[in-house]
């Protein structure tokens, strides 16, 4: 299978306890700066299919989504709380120069 | 062998303290008890996407189907517990069996309030709170059909709007100046009333329902003001009761649900409550509250199981509970039943906002209209009980996190 990384962002645009979300060749990407380390995941949360970005607030590595409280660890996707129950997907994803680059 | 730790209420709450008592690694026997015929399901799909046909039952389970077998769970189903003897450690069923316990929790949650309407037993004249409830008002759901819905808390709102969402004509009678009003207040409770209104739903305020009338169903709903309003079918939520009945006699204290402390205990020793029907005392409020939450249920099943096991934990969670209704994402975190000052943080007729409930300068509670993230970043204030500056409340430029303690 093919991967390469994309640059979405530089590391400057996404402050602390910030997520951000990108389109990445079709796929809506969150990027999560958990004080400094950076993370990426679905953007989409699987219980109702809300944004992680747009509703959901970020403390330390746990991402809660706004609209029905399910959390998820950003570090692996992870689910952390309920009502989601599948977790969201998880990338690599690497700095370099200043720039996040996604694995896809 | 000890007797077993049983529970009554095969619900979220009971369900997660089951499964909870086993990833705590306790691996004694475990006895589920309910009176509904399915296993542990969450209800808030019953009035929206199951409700609409958008969503499997199986997606509402708490636990999938085999789970309880594979983590010997034994359960019983289609039953109901008729006593408690905490002296003798017995609950005897509708069975006529009598099941002794090392420990007992109990979470049998609610009933729908029934109120002495007139023609309230007609054909027609549904409730909601069981997955047999919903599956009946589903076969009623066909676009062009008329109901009345009686009563808009959020069971009444939630059902309007997906009534709405399938094309059903829907009447709302509540006798308040607004949904919700209790909780919201007027102005808030005015910003639901117009989205409901400007889906359809035709919603009448200040006005009782007197009786129901018909032949062999439901034909119309007859109102205080001597409204006449002709129906399909009728759908009453006027609030709920807890299901203490079977504790009469037992000694357990009541009031307003199981007297429970911030562990889950009961007035009994080995015998305690959970979710819905657990007044319990909240260490951040220094009071006794009822609440009847999702994530009450669900988080107050899992620390009352910890208590069972000697791991008990303060249960100082701050509630927290949405409501969807159609594209409104509305969001309660806190508790209060009354308020001396109301804060707003954005405009109302934006309807996107989070409104603060202030006692004395304190925050009690926030509603947030499509406005999650100033919910979730308002919870430390609550739980803080500090003193806090309206000005800085209301003050969008003012980020929440901002004010809250380090």
């Amino acid at each position: 299978m093919n991967t390469r990384f994309v640059t979405v962002a530089r590391t400057a645009d996404i402050k602390p306890g910030e997520l951000a979300a990108f389109d990445v060749e079709g796929v809506r990407i969150a990027v999560a700066n958990a004080n400094g380390r950076f993370f990426a995941i679905d953007d989409t949360c699987t219980h109702e299919q809300c944004s992680l970005t747009e509703e959901g607030t970020l403390d330390g590595t746990v991402v809660t989504c706004g609209c029905h409280g399910a959390q998820f660890d950003v570090t692996t996707g992870r689910v952390l709380a309920p009502p989601a129950l599948e977790p969201v997907k998880s990338y690599p994803l690497r700095i370099e120069q200043g720039a996040v680059a996604i694995e896809i | 062998m000890p007797p077993p730790f049983v529970i009554i209420g095969a619900s979220l709450t009971g369900g997660t303290a089951a499964a909870t008592l086993r990833q705590e690694g306790f691996d004694g026997d475990v006895i589920l008890i309910g009176a509904e015929v399915q296993p542990p399901y969450e209800r808030p799909p019953l009035s929206k996407q199951y409700l609409r046909g958008e969503a499997p039952f199986e997606k509402a389970l708490v636990r999938p189907a085999g789970f309880y077998e594979h983590n010997r769970i034994e359960t019983r189903f289609s039953t109901r517990a008729t006593g408690v003897d905490p002296i003798e450690r017995t609950v005897t069923l509708d069975t006529g069996a009598h099941v002794r316990y090392d420990k007992l929790l109990i979470a049998t949650g609610v009933r729908n309030r029934r109120p002495p309407i007139p023609g309230l037993d007609l054909p027609g004249v549904f409730d909601l709170r069981t997955l047999s409830d919903a599956d009946a008002l589903r076969r009623e759901m066909a676009a062009g059909r008329r109901a009345v819905v009686v009563g808009m808390g959020f069971i009444g709102c939630e059902v309007a709007a997906s009534l709405r969402q399938k094309g059903v004509d829907v009447v709302s009678v509540d006798p308040s100046p607004a949904p919700l009003f209790r909780i919201l207040g007027a102005d808030v409770g005015r910003v639901l009333a117009a989205v409901h209104q400007d889906h359809g739903v035709h919603a009448l305020f200040e006005d009782v329902v007197m009786r129901f009338e018909g032949g062999a169903r439901v034909e119309r709903v007859i109102t205080a003001s001597g409204r006449r309003l002709d129906c399909d079918f009728a759908v009453v939520g006027v609030g709920v009761e807890p299901v203490l009945d079977f504790l009469a006699g037992s000694g357990i204290d009541t009031a307003n649900g199981i007297l429970v402390d911030e562990y889950c205990r009961t007035t009994f020793e080995d015998v305690y409550a959970a979710g819905d029907v657990a007044n319990h005392y909240h260490p951040v409020f220094h009071k006794q509250m009822r609440v009847e939450h999702w994530q009450n249920a669900m988080q107050q099943g899992a620390a009352a199981a910890r208590s069972m096991l000697g791991k008990e934990q303060p249960y100082d969670a701050i509630h927290w509970f949405w409501s969807d209704q159609y594209d409104v994402n509305l969001q309660y975190a806190g508790f209060h039943d009354n308020w001396d000052q109301i804060v707003v943080r954005g405009r109302l007729e934006d309807r996107t906002f989070v409104a603060f409930y202030l006692n004395q300068g304190r925050i009690d509670a926030v509603v947030g209209i499509n406005r999650a993230k100033d919910v979730r970043r308002a919870m430390p204030l609550i739980k803080s009980r500090d003193i806090v500056d309206p000005r800085q409340l209301a003050d969008e430029a003012i980020d929440l996190r901002s004010l809250a303690p380090d």
